[in-house]
């Protein structure tokens, strides 16, 4: 294998990563605090809303994110009347399936910080007389993200390996060109070459979520 | 002058009683301590007066106001102003993890803006120094011993300047080495003339410290009075049983 062939590759390959790393970034910048949202609203004592919520989240999980990207990207135009309305862009289409599927997770993630808090917590800040918001957002809110932060880290990683779905709606990506060389070149580098890149991606994301957590050790 | 009065406190869980009628009246600088075996309703009839547990029938009047009057609870803001009057010492100490010592001390006064942040800061700092912690204020509770933490959680208490101060079994979760720093905290307490409901199962303190001794038993008061009396002298035999073992 040739140094020069693999800087040939590298530039395609580099480009599509960019598309890996902007769907990323969307992603998990509006699906954590989606996510978070959805959690208030499962716990909702408003019974609709919690209903509502605990359905989407089922779905959601329930099927797969190939399934709900297809249906976002092909599916829906397809819908008899409304259809011609949401034909989107297939890059936009992408970002709003991860965004919905990856919020359901977080979702669960923060829902099992919660449940991980002792309840003398929420005594100990009502006998010291903390109002409800207080009490949420000084003692209880705090300690949910620190708890779910492993967990936020390992999904994160996910998402990132995930985003190698856009090839099947045909958004050009890295595993895409990754793709193309190979048939062209008949040479299994290119895949190797995405392997690193992959890897230095999620080495980046590990680092700086061990960051953030030795950060937030309250010890 | 009572602090507390408490007339006919009923409270149960599905069939179970956990409090059957329960009366009695707590006055400022008394000590008392709670005693019986466990699930006799000491802890439920302690975490009723600070509104952790609704209790189904009966009345607490905290310094001449309702609480709840006849089984009726007064409206959320006066209940929150009536607790507040009262601090809580839990047994599992409830500190907040991820704030440090200064920080789990400082921030409910804070939240309750009644006074300047430098009176706060000076009575933390006051606080501190009485249960032997200076110096340890920017600690997180992990880095804490059991006792500890107990000290810190009675100076939190502290801090709101309550009327009254509540012991849930303030050393049960400790190692036996360390309950005597945390009894020593409540005897100086005591010794202050603070006004004090202690539940627990350290006979030594009731004797020594409490100027009253309530035992209970299976949701009821069996006998109460002067520890000289109660403990030393018990009228009825479920006491007498209870002392024995």
């Amino acid at each position: 294998m040739s140094y020069e062939y693999i800087i040939t590759i590298l530039k395609p390959m580099l480009e599509g990563a960019q598309m890996t790393i902007l769907l990323f970034v969307i992603a998990i910048v509006v699906s954590l605090p989606l996510g978070f949202l959805l959690t208030l609203a499962v716990k909702s004592s408003f019974k609709p809303l919690s209903l509502l919520a605990q359905a989407f989240i089922y779905v959601m999980r329930g099927t797969p994110l190939l399934l709900q990207l297809l249906v976002i990207c092909f599916g829906l135009p397809m819908i008899p009347g409304i259809g011609e309305y949401l034909v989107l862009d297939r890059f936009v289409a992408a970002c709003i399936g991860f965004i919905l599927n990856y919020a359901a997770y977080f979702a669960e993630i923060f829902r099992g910080g919660l449940l991980a808090i002792d309840k003398g917590q929420y005594e100990a800040a009502q006998v010291l007389g903390f109002s409800k918001w207080h009490m949420t957002t000084r003692i209880i809110l705090p300690q949910m993200f620190r708890i779910a932060l492993p967990a936020v880290a390992n999904e994160s990683v996910t998402l990132v390996k995930d985003t190698a779905l856009l090839y099947a709606v045909a958004v050009p990506e890295l595993l895409h060109y990754a793709e193309t060389a190979v048939n062209r070149d008949f040479t299994i580098i290119p895949f190797a070459v995405a392997g690193v890149i992959y890897l230095l991606m999620t080495l980046v994301l590990t680092l700086f979520f061990k960051w953030i957590e030795r950060r937030l050790r309250f010890e | 002058m009572a602090i507390i009065e408490v007339s006919n406190l009923k409270k149960s869980y599905g069939n179970l009683e956990v409090l059957k009628q329960i009366s009695f009246d707590v006055n400022k600088n008394d000590v008392v301590a709670v005693i019986g075996p466990s699930g006799s309703g000491k802890s439920t009839m302690l975490r009723s007066l600070v509104h952790l547990e609704k209790v189904d029938g009966g009345s607490i009047r905290v310094s001449g106001d309702d609480l709840v009057k006849d089984g009726v609870y007064s409206k959320p803001d006066e209940i929150k102003q009536i607790t507040t009057k009262m601090g809580m010492v839990f047994q599992h100490f409830n500190l907040f993890p991820h704030l440090t010592v200064k920080e789990n001390l400082e921030m409910a006064p804070r939240l309750a803006k009644r006074e300047s942040a430098s009176d706060i800061r000076k009575r933390s700092s006051e606080l501190l120094q009485k249960i032997g912690l200076t110096g340890r204020e920017s600690a997180y509770p992990a880095h804490l011993s059991g006792g500890q933490k107990q000290r810190v959680a009675i100076a939190r208490a502290l801090m709101m300047n309550p009327d009254i101060l509540l012991f849930d079994e303030p050393t049960s979760a400790l190692d036996p080495e360390l309950t005597g720093e945390v009894l020593q905290v409540m005897k100086d307490l005591a010794e202050e003339h603070m006004t004090m409901i202690v539940v627990t199962h350290e006979m030594g303190f009731a004797k020594e410290v409490a100027s009253r001794v309530i035992f209970m038993d299976n949701g009821e008061i069996i006998e109460s009075g002067h520890p000289s009396d109660v403990m030393t002298n018990p009228q009825f035999e479920r006491t007498k049983a209870f002392l024995n073992r």
